[in-house]
């Protein structure tokens, strides 16, 4: 593998000039979109869902609509106000990325049969989610970087990446490989979050208690988000996966702990 | 309008642009393709393409924040899903216009400094009136401002740049001819689209006219300074290396042979004609700032 097969073996400026690139963005999406249309191998065939599961999976596709709005809302946002030509051309991939998302997902709901899709989200958003929502929007409105990318690329690329890997898990099989897309994205714009996050902590170690109070804040929203989604999929209490805790793990592998 | 938007998906972009016509690209060109050593060893020739290279990064940089803006003013989900796909597009040219630099010698280290030794500051004044207006989250003056206005010069001028680096600069060629690809599924979004707010909302004309009048001042301004300065491009002078072609034309010009007030007057011809054109698309009249 040469150095430029293996971004971690270049320097630190070089390897932010090459993961933050149109370039490494396209390779990394084209092994895992190529040949899927919305994200779905076109041979990939449906199963018979139950009504309350295909109603519980409604729900469920306007949460995660919601979510990638908010992302989307706010990478763009990001870009006005990020430090540098690197941030702002990754953030660039992010927000293809994250209209990509929004699209697959809205693709999904048609093909369930979802005749209106913005009625439903406004109809079936879950209220913690969309606080959240509100509260990254401004961060994002006040060009607060350090927040913004915490809020944004620490903490709801963690919980997207927390829910949507364990519903690819228990999923139908489209649905499945749409999510496993996303959650590809997802572990990248993780990684923007902890590189960036990481040298500013480490230039500026005051900063870890400030984002500690937001995340204190959000965390909040984010485990009642978990619970509500659950309850809507209809999963019984004792059956649950422990979100919660997968979650509260991945971004303490960022190194933000509880 | 539904219908007119699906043409505008990220998938479709995804099959037409990335896995379409860059497929095979690096930076925008084929892998094997370098600047003519003829023009890197050229001091005048190598400052002229700094020089220029520099207003497309401006450009580019400006289009990147409007249209990155933009997302967030959005009415519907399939505009947001477009304005998605020319923020990457955006991100991309300065993205490719930037690596052009570095490939005519400029250091990472001095790049910033290279783009305030060159930019035009005509080109950043009309840069001011486009992002007040994305700053305000103002959705209909934006599109105008942004795919109309900013997309239609740029590509007018990606053509005229083209023209000229056909059989001089195959990779510099190729570069462009990508991103004028793009830039026509903008201006497209852009007539598409605000052509039905423009309906809608009326009232809201005679501002966006005004913006397009200072925008158009301010462009032409651009325009006459850099002829004044660079001249045409620099690869359909006489002395380049033209690879046994013809002289290259641009509006019926010998670019070779032409004046740069000739070139100024064929390339502001071509703007302003096309933007009256599409102004009139949308119900918009073209405003003359003089």
């Amino acid at each position: 593998m040469t150095e430029a097969d293996n971004p971690h073996e270049l320097g630190e400026a070089e390897f932010r000039a090459t993961v933050h690139s149109f370039e490494f963005w396209f390779e990394a999406v084209e092994g895992y979109l190529h040949g899927r249309p919305y994200g779905v191998s076109p041979g990939l065939e449906e199963v018979d869902l139950t009504e309350r599961q295909r109603d519980g999976l409604i729900t469920t596709l306007c949460n995660y609509c919601v979510g990638e709005t908010a992302a989307l809302d706010a990478s763009s946002g990001m870009i006005g106000f990020a430090p540098d030509r690197g941030a702002k051309i990754f953030l660039a991939t992010q927000v293809v990325d994250e209209g990509r998302h929004l699209e697959v997902l809205l693709h999904r709901m048609k093909q369930l049969g979802v005749a209106d899709p913005d009625a439903e989200i406004a109809r079936r958003a879950n209220r913690s989610l969309l606080k959240f929502k509100d509260r990254l929007l401004e961060f994002v409105d006040a060009r607060d970087w350090e927040a913004s990318v915490f809020a944004q690329n620490v903490i709801l690329e963690c919980l997207e990446f927390t829910v949507f890997r364990h519903h690819a898990g228990t999923a139908d099989p489209v649905t499945a490989e749409m999510l496993r897309g996303i959650v590809s994205d997802e572990r990248r714009h993780m990684g923007f979050g902890e590189n960036d996050l990481g040298r500013r902590l480490l230039t500026a170690p005051h900063t870890h208690d400030r984002l500690y109070k937001i995340k204190r804040q959000l965390d909040s929203l984010v485990l009642d988000t978990f619970a509500e989604t659950m309850g809507e999929l209809g999963i019984e209490r004792e059956e649950r996966p422990d979100l919660a805790g997968d979650y509260l793990a991945a971004v303490a592998r960022l190194g933000f702990r509880s | 309008m539904v219908d007119f938007l699906s043409n505008y998906s990220i998938q479709k972009w995804l099959e037409s642009c990335p896995q379409g016509y860059l497929e095979d690209t690096i930076y925008g060109h084929g892998a094997d393709e370098r600047e003519p050593e003829e023009l890197l060893q050229n001091d005048d020739y190598r400052e002229q393409q700094i020089r220029t290279t520099v207003q497309l990064i401006a450009g580019e940089r400006c289009a990147l924040a409007a249209s990155s803006g933009l997302v967030n003013a959005a009415p519907d989900q399939a505009s947001k899903t477009f304005l998605a796909t020319q923020t990457l597009d955006e991100g991309r040219h300065v993205e490719i216009f930037t690596q052009r630099l570095f490939d005519l010698g400029v250091k990472p280290n001095d790049l910033e400094s290279t783009i305030a030794t060159y930019i035009n500051p005509h080109l950043g004044k009309f840069a001011e009136v486009l992002l007040e207006k994305i700053d305000k989250k103002d959705f209909v003056a934006g599109v105008v401002g942004q795919n109309i206005v900013l997309e239609g010069m740029a590509f007018s001028v990606f053509e005229m740049l083209h023209a000229g680096a056909e059989a001089a600069n195959p990779k510099f060629a190729r570069t462009l001819s990508g991103t004028i690809a793009d830039e026509r599924r903008h201006v497209g979004f852009g007539e598409n689209r605000i052509g039905d707010l423009i309906r809608r909302y009326p009232e809201k004309k005679p501002e966006v006219q005004r913006m397009q009048r200072d925008m158009t001042k301010h462009m032409l301004a651009t325009f006459h300074e850099a002829f004044a300065r660079n001249g045409g491009p620099a690869e359909a002078r006489p002395s380049a290396p033209q690879k046994g072609k013809p002289a290259p034309t641009y509006q019926g010009l010998n670019m070779a042979e032409a004046s740069n007030e000739e070139m100024e007057g064929a390339l502001s011809a071509t703007v302003l004609k096309e933007f009256k054109t599409r102004l009139g698309r949308i119900g918009l009249e073209y405003q003359s700032p003089v």
